[in-house]
């Protein structure tokens, strides 16, 4: 039978969690979409592939790369199969960020403030003045209804019993949210009928809750403010999320340029003159925002931005500064700061995190280097990261040389198996692994998490990194209800 | 609307039209070349959609695979229809949340429909025409998803805006650079040379059931410049562009308002009251490049008073 040639060459790695299979079974979750896929033959599921493939294509949910002067479209490789969560394991997981945030939000007013954490003695404050993300510009300043975090996109992995992880806190301007939309309309085209029947929950709730949201911090008390995504421009790559964002929600979509400062107030520059701003949801990062008070070359921000938002005239989504908060060393202190404020446990465990900074645990890692994975505190996207057990004895020495040079800004981490899934592999399942990102906004009403988010999956053999950047892929991500 | 993006839409919808024009003056002058007994010359059309110089343009003028080639793909001609298409595309782009989806998606797949090799391969080798006749009807798509899909807000006027001032241009420039080729000699009757000028600008029918008598360079005139009915006519596209403009009168922008109406509407009477007597009188080459002049200086007009926004 096709079934058993698609699924006999699927060998979960010792020691791992599959999402698909225990020892033996596939998990209850799973069966609707096997028992799917038995009915198939595989040129039928190459087409689906294939299918799959053309309409990422031709709606132009692509990057380009530029080489030789000539742009060439790329689309992020899509796994057809979906990856499944259960109601309960939903729960869980909406329960841990919702208090995760609740805390980092509260953190981020206390250091923006009186600092109280750091008086008390619970965040070393050396730690957060030597953050370079960490903005005093901003110190004092109020933002409406005390939200810093309007958006958030909180990675998780498992290890191998199946516990969720904490493993980045992703404050500033987390993308790949536009992914979770269209990898679910993806697999309404190629699996007809299959999400109704196998009870998924619905993701497009999501640029309702955020336009809602974003209408609330308008500083102008007026029936209709205006509301506009600041974007790079066509050259970002995620300029396709920024434009879906925009239209989804039914917002102008703006670049640095269209926009200008006068006497303290944001404008747009339109066909019948100049528009007053209410609420930006910029895609810009911090230090390209405003030329006049951070990097004076940025040609992607709004000189004077800053002083509109000083004054309270325009609000900014997300808040400046969160960077301190989702910084990867501050994230070693997020379990504590739950206890602080909060008065509870956290829900989600944190990966264990060494501070190379710290001296003993410095000697600790580099004792045990093949065990660990290294990473900068102050990058994403999986570069300037070390994999101790993939790196040769030299590559380790190197990488130690730069620590010393400046150890607050590394962290070290025991490395996480993270929990396979199967994906579609030349007429074959094959096990990969993956994380969760799924994305949470914070509004005046409260935290609401789309029942859904991103899952990113590390395509090659092996391999335990699923950023883009490093060959990673996507799949729909399918929340189950009860 | 942001100036940006109405001057993207502008741009644009300029950019559809003129892939319409060059993509039907080549498929018609194609079936020309075939038909012809003499030593067929694309120079014409080179003259019109290219920036070639003389020397050049003489040097493949009678080569039509070397003519499609160059005006279809090639990468160093920018008004090639690859170029063009590759421009209106990153236009449409930057403008995604003001056309719509659909719209987005027919110029995202003209691009790659261009762009594919295997496709344009057929320009060198096989039947050339069936390639255009693709080209053609992703251009015709385009239109279609426009008229049934894009709300009629100041989006839709800056689009109509770009496409009828492109119009205009374009067939002030046939009209002039063919008689140009004949030295302006008006008593030209060959039936095949009128009939393909006006297959290739769709308006052969309408030539048949207007004039019983045969080809007639000033009939000829008449029907592209002046006959309303015609949609390729530079007075009909005239009157479509004064009439979207029109719809962008607003209280807010009086002063540019006024000025450009005034602009446009003195271009419009001029056409209006003309007679192909008048035209002859003035002289057919200084009429139409008065009318051309008069339409770039509405397009700077527009550039200066709604797009500027650097």
């Amino acid at each position: 039978m096709q079934t058993s040639e698609l699924l006999n060459s699927y060998h979960v790695d010792a020691n791992t969690w599959d999402e698909m299979y225990t020892d033996l079974s596939v998990r209850e979750q799973y069966q609707g979409v096997v028992d799917f896929m038995q009915q198939m033959s595989i040129d039928e599921l190459n087409r689906k592939e294939e299918l799959a493939k053309k309409l990422f294509m031709s709606q132009g949910i692509t990057f380009t790369v530029y080489s030789s002067g000539e742009g060439i479209e790329k689309i992020f490789p899509f796994d057809i199969i979906p990856r499944i969560i259960t109601a309960s394991e939903w729960k869980y997981i909406e329960e841990g960020i919702r208090q995760r945030l609740k805390a980092l939000n509260l953190f981020l007013k206390d250091v923006y403030n009186e600092q109280f954490i750091l008086k008390d003695g619970i965040v070393p404050t050396e730690m957060v003045y030597s953050c370079p993300h960490f903005l005093r510009e901003i110190h004092g300043l109020p933002v409406p209804h005390d939200i810093y975090v309007h958006i958030a996109g909180i990675d998780l992995i498992r290890n191998n019993d199946g516990t969720f992880y904490i493993l980045e806190d992703n404050l500033r301007t987390p993308s790949g949210v536009s992914y979770m939309l269209e990898n679910r309309e993806i697999t309404k085209r190629i699996f007809p009928d299959l999400i109704p029947k196998n009870n998924v929950r619905t993701v497009t709730e999501y640029p309702n809750i955020l336009h809602r949201n974003l209408v609330s911090l308008s500083p102008r008390q007026t029936a209709n403010p205006t509301i506009v995504l600041l974007t790079p421009g066509i050259y970002n790559s995620a300029y396709f999320e920024h434009t879906t964002l925009a239209r989804l929600m039914g917002v102008e979509l703006v670049e640095g340029r269209d926009l200008v400062v006068d006497n303290h107030r944001v404008y747009m520059k339109t066909t019948s003159g100049l528009q007053q701003v209410d609420v930006i949801y910029r895609r810009v990062d911090d230090e390209f925002l405003d030329p006049m008070v951070f990097n004076p070359d940025s040609m992607l921000g709004v000189a004077g931005i800053m002083s509109a938002y000083r004054k309270g005239n325009v609000a900014i989504v997300n808040a400046l500064g969160n960077g301190v908060a989702d910084d990867k060393a501050i994230y070693t202190y997020v379990p504590a700061m739950i206890r602080y404020y909060l008065n509870e446990e956290p829900i989600l465990k944190n990966v264990p995190t060494y501070q190379l900074g710290n001296v003993g645990e410095r000697e600790y890692v580099f004792g045990n280097m093949n065990k660990m994975v290294v990473k900068k505190t102050n990058e994403s996207g999986g570069y300037g990261m070390l994999m101790g057990h993939a790196a040769s004895e030299e590559e380790i020495f190197r990488y130690q040389v730069e620590i010393l040079k400046d150890p607050r800004q590394y962290i070290a981490q025991p490395i996480i198996s993270l929990s396979s899934a199967p994906c579609y592999m030349g007429g074959r399942l094959k096990p990969r692994r993956i994380d969760l990102r799924p994305y949470a906004l914070c509004g005046p009403g409260g935290i609401e998490i789309v029942p859904g988010g991103l899952t990113r999956v590390a395509l090659r053999e092996g391999s335990l990194v699923v950023n883009s950047s490093q060959g990673g892929g996507s799949k729909d991500t399918w929340v189950l209800a009860g | 609307m942001l100036s940006r993006v109405a001057d993207s839409l502008y741009w644009m919808s300029r950019y559809l039209e003129r892939t319409d024009g060059i993509l039907r003056m080549l498929k018609i002058n194609y079936a020309s070349s075939q038909d012809d007994i003499g030593e067929f010359s694309w120079k014409p059309v080179l003259k019109t959609f290219t920036y070639l110089d003389e020397e050049t343009a003489n040097g493949i003028a009678h080569h039509s695979r070397a003519v499609l080639q160059y005006m279809v793909t090639d990468k160093e001609n920018s008004n090639s229809v690859l170029n063009i298409i590759t421009h209106a595309r990153e236009n449409a782009r930057s403008v995604q949340d003001h056309i719509t989806k659909e719209l987005w998606q027919c110029l995202n797949d003209f691009y790659h429909t261009i762009r594919d090799e295997q496709l344009v391969r057929g320009i060198h080798k096989d039947d050339p025409v069936t390639i255009l006749d693709v080209l053609i009807k992703q251009g015709l798509l385009y239109f279609g998803i426009m008229d049934i899909t894009m709300a009629r807000g100041e989006g839709y006027a800056f689009i109509n805006i770009g496409k009828h001032l492109e119009r205009a241009v374009q067939s002030a420039d046939i009209v002039d650079v063919k008689f140009s080729d004949l030295n302006y000699d008006f008593t030209k009757t060959d039936t095949t040379y009128w009939k393909y000028l006006l297959l290739s600008i769709s308006g052969y029918e309408l030539y048949l059931k207007t004039y019983r008598s045969g080809f007639d360079a000033k009939n000829v005139i008449e029907q592209i410049v002046l006959n309303g009915d015609f949609p390729r006519s530079v007075i009909y596209s005239v009157d479509r562009l004064h009439r979207y403009f029109q719809r962008l009168k607003s209280e807010r922008n009086m002063d540019s308002y006024r000025k450009i109406d005034f602009l446009i509407g003195k271009t419009r009477s001029k056409v209006k009251y003309s007679t192909v007597g008048s035209i002859m009188e003035q002289g057919l080459h200084s009429y139409l490049k008065g009318i051309k002049e008069d339409l770039y200086e509405v397009g700077n007009a527009l550039n200066l008073n709604y797009f500027a926004y650097t």
